[in-house]
């Protein structure tokens, strides 16, 4: 269970926070998708509890693996919504959750100054939900008219490693170009006033990456066995 | 050449509306050259909701004709049915019970279970050892989470649904999307012509209205294939005793009680009690044979059943004629729905007949008047095979019975109640257990070997074995039983409540993909 508390210089000024623990597959909001897709593969997927699309990005191909490219290998792209982790808003408040693994008492770095100002960690993470919390209603928006438009189709991937393993990924989603080509004049008119089909273009062309993504995993393999 | 472009439906109801979708989605792309679909249906006419059951084909029907599975739930009081239990048919005793799912045995494309089964004698229901399905649905699990796609299913599943709600359902799917004209008028006249065929149906309200092939969904009155072109109805009540249904609407204890996802089928004196579940109430109803039961006991019985909550209610009687018609399609004229048939709900069999007669009738739709005769008569041969095989599977469920405490399970399994086709088969089945070579070998067959496999051992059905002939396959067999288990299990642990899911579905809706 979350243990919310609202954020205060007061009630957190010895708060600690870690950088974030990375997970195999991040949300991610339309603001962020050209940057994304330039190094890892955006997908679709179903929230658990409601069914609904979210978009995410893969960052490695199996649950608890770490990122297969760092920050640096990714151009930069830190996902907003690892950035925000253990962060939420609340009718214009920061709320944290005392419970996210990120928060400390001893190690990392300290949210607020020593005379009870935002730190730069706590001034980036403000950025960064301000950007996120816009983004989540623009993303929703497109998700859904991708819904209504029927655009979504799953992608069954399996891929095999030298070692003999064979992951195969499901639960995953992308845009239907062959839909696209068959939509009439107007709606694809619409989609491109609404901003839709640039994001639609970037989103199917970024499925090319879990080919980098399957080699990477294959040269670690490759690796961690010559070195035993 | 005739062409064949004017297809005209005469009945509104379950039968018409599902029939005019069914032939619609599949000739939409032909309606702008002059193939159309018009539905007459009187206004003055209630329709008769036959059976709130349906079959897992009813996803496919729904899926082809492109409504959305989030609106059925919405519109049409919908909930989720994973198969069918059987209360007292056997023996009659307390505990007597047994399930019919909709899932196959497990590996049932390579191995047959039953001998491995009888063999093993561990206590185990039939349907446990080879199929998860009793158990979800027993335990209140609805058959999919709410990221499963529309029409998706995790366990084998079809609909419970308010066939009032339904049809309107369909009516307004066939007139805003798939072009279906809605005439609203009485048939007082069927006008012929010169070769047999119906020229046109005259009406008080749209006056005449001319076709090259007519449906007939007008229900028991069958005023096109019955009335006007003389088919004669074929009675089966010598084999099935159900004549008499009385039916009734029972609210829930809350709003939060569990909704059963199995139709319950509870034998009593001189027939059984239907019990199924909606999300706003449970459709009940007792189905006798007036030959063997008053109407007053019947009513006695059915308020027994339904306990306290029966106090206030008030019942519906429907009579019902078991048979069907002699032929199915006659000259330019087939008839679908309870003007072809009717059938004990026993096996929720009504709407799949629809659902499949349309399929036929919109697949095959004859091009010209001159190749029908050549349609109908294949039309005729597989429906009628079809009918034939329900009254088989429905009668088996009554051959079966060990109950000896009324005249009505006594009469039922006298070898003269029993069709011929179906002897053979039981005494076959007393040497070796369903499987392929059964004959059941039509494509779209009604009813599975599976189906009968699960009624006779769920009836405690007995066949020889001969051991030595299990050695080649018990290790598979072995498998299949584990793999049951582990499938169970995590079926167990993964699924919703029923009455959550379908909350959920009517409030954010399932994904089209």
């Amino acid at each position: 269970m979350p243990r919310f508390e609202l954020l205060s210089p007061s009630l957190h000024a010895k708060l600690k926070i870690k950088s974030e623990n990375v997970p195999h597959f991040t949300p991610v909001v339309t603001s962020e998708f050209f940057t994304a897709a330039a190094s890892c593969p955006i997908m679709l997927t179903k929230e658990a509890e409601t069914g609904r699309f979210y978009a995410g990005v893969v960052l490695s191909l199996k649950p608890g693996e770490p990122p297969l490219k760092t920050i640096e290998e990714r151009g930069g792209f830190n996902p907003l919504s690892l950035q925000c982790s253990g962060f939420y808003i609340s009718e214009n408040n920061i709320v944290v959750d005392r419970d996210s693994p990120r928060f400390s008492d001893s190690e990392g770095g300290q949210l607020f100054t020593d005379s009870l100002q935002p730190g730069d960690n706590l001034r980036q993470i403000q950025q960064a939900l301000g950007k996120y919390h816009a983004g989540i209603e623009m993303t929703q928006i497109f998700i859904r008219s991708l819904s209504e438009l029927k655009l979504i189709e799953p992608v069954d991937m399996s891929l095999k490693f030298d070692n003999g393993e064979r992951l195969t990924l499901q639960g995953l989603y992308t845009v239907s170009l062959d839909a696209i080509r068959d939509m009439d004049d107007a709606t694809a008119l619409t989609l491109f006033r609404a901003g839709h089909l640039e994001l639609i273009y970037v989103l199917a062309a970024s499925l090319q990456h879990f080919n980098v993504l399957a080699h990477l995993r294959n040269q670690q393999i490759i690796q961690s066995k010559k070195l035993n | 050449m005739n062409p064949v472009k004017c297809i005209v439906i005469v009945g509104g109801g379950t039968a018409g509306w599902l029939t005019a979708a069914v032939i619609a989605a599949k000739h939409k792309s032909r309606m702008p050259a002059g193939f159309s679909v018009t539905l007459v249906e009187s206004p003055n006419i209630p329709t008769i909701g036959v059976g709130e059951g349906t079959w897992p084909t009813l996803r496919s029907t729904l899926s082809r004709i492109g409504v959305s599975e989030t609106d059925l739930f919405r519109h049409c009081d919908a909930s989720f049915k994973q198969g069918a239990k059987f209360v007292c048919w056997t023996t009659g005793e307390p505990k007597d019970a047994y399930f019919h799912p909709l899932m196959l045995p497990q590996g049932f494309s390579q191995l047959n279970l039953v001998p491995h089964w009888l063999h093993q004698k561990n206590g185990q229901s039939f349907c446990d050892a080879v199929c998860p399905q009793a158990r979800v649905s027993e335990e209140g699990l609805a058959p999919k989470t709410i990221s499963t796609a529309e029409f998706d299913a995790i366990t084998n599943y079809a609909y419970h649904l308010d066939a009032g709600k339904f049809a309107q359902f369909l009516q307004k799917h066939c007139c805003e999307k798939l072009g279906v004209k809605h005439l609203l008028a009485d048939v007082q006249e069927v006008k012929l012509k010169d070769n047999g065929d119906i020229r046109s149906v005259i009406t008080a309200q749209a006056g005449e209205i001319e076709g090259d092939l007519f449906i007939d969904c007008t229900g028991f009155k069958a005023l096109l294939i019955g009335n006007a072109l003389g088919v004669p109805f074929k009675d089966c009540n010598d084999i099935l005793f159900c004549d008499r249904a009385l039916a009734v609407h029972v609210p829930y204890e809350s709003e939060l009680s569990p909704i059963a996802s199995h139709t319950i089928s509870t034998a009593q004196s001189a027939g059984w009690v239907w019990d199924i579940g909606l999300p706003t109430r449970r459709g009940v109803g007792h189905v006798y044979s007036s030959q063997h039961i008053s109407d007053d006991a019947a009513e006695q019985e059915l308020r027994a059943y339904i306990g306290p909550a029966a106090d206030q209610l008030s019942l519906r009687k429907i009579d019902i004629r078991s048979g069907h018609r002699e032929i199915f399609w006659k000259g330019n004229c087939v008839a679908v729905g309870m003007a072809a048939g009717f059938l004990e709900p026993l096996e929720a069999s009504a709407i799949v007949l629809i659902e499949l007669s349309a399929k036929l009738i919109a697949e095959q739709m004859p091009v010209c008047r001159e190749v029908m005769d050549v349609i109908a008569s294949r039309f005729n041969a597989t429906t009628e095979y079809r009918w034939g095989r329900i009254i088989d599977f429905l009668k088996l469920h009554y051959a079966l019975t060990k109950r000896k405490d009324s005249a009505f399970w006594r009469d039922n399994v006298l070898p003269e109640t029993i069709p011929k086709r179906l002897q053979n088969l039981l005494l076959l089945w007393r040497y070796q257990s369903p499987w392929f070579h059964d004959e059941f070998n039509q494509v779209e067959e009604i009813f599975p070997a599976a189906s009968y496999q699960y009624v006779l051992y769920g009836m405690g059905f007995q066949t020889e074995i001969e051991l030595e002939s299990l050695t080649g396959d018990s290790k598979m067999a072995e498998r299949a039983m584990r793999e049951n288990l582990a499938q169970t299990e995590k079926l167990r642990g993964g699924l919703p409540y029923h009455r959550d899911l379908i909350r959920k579905i009517r409030e954010q809706g399932l994904q089209s993909v």
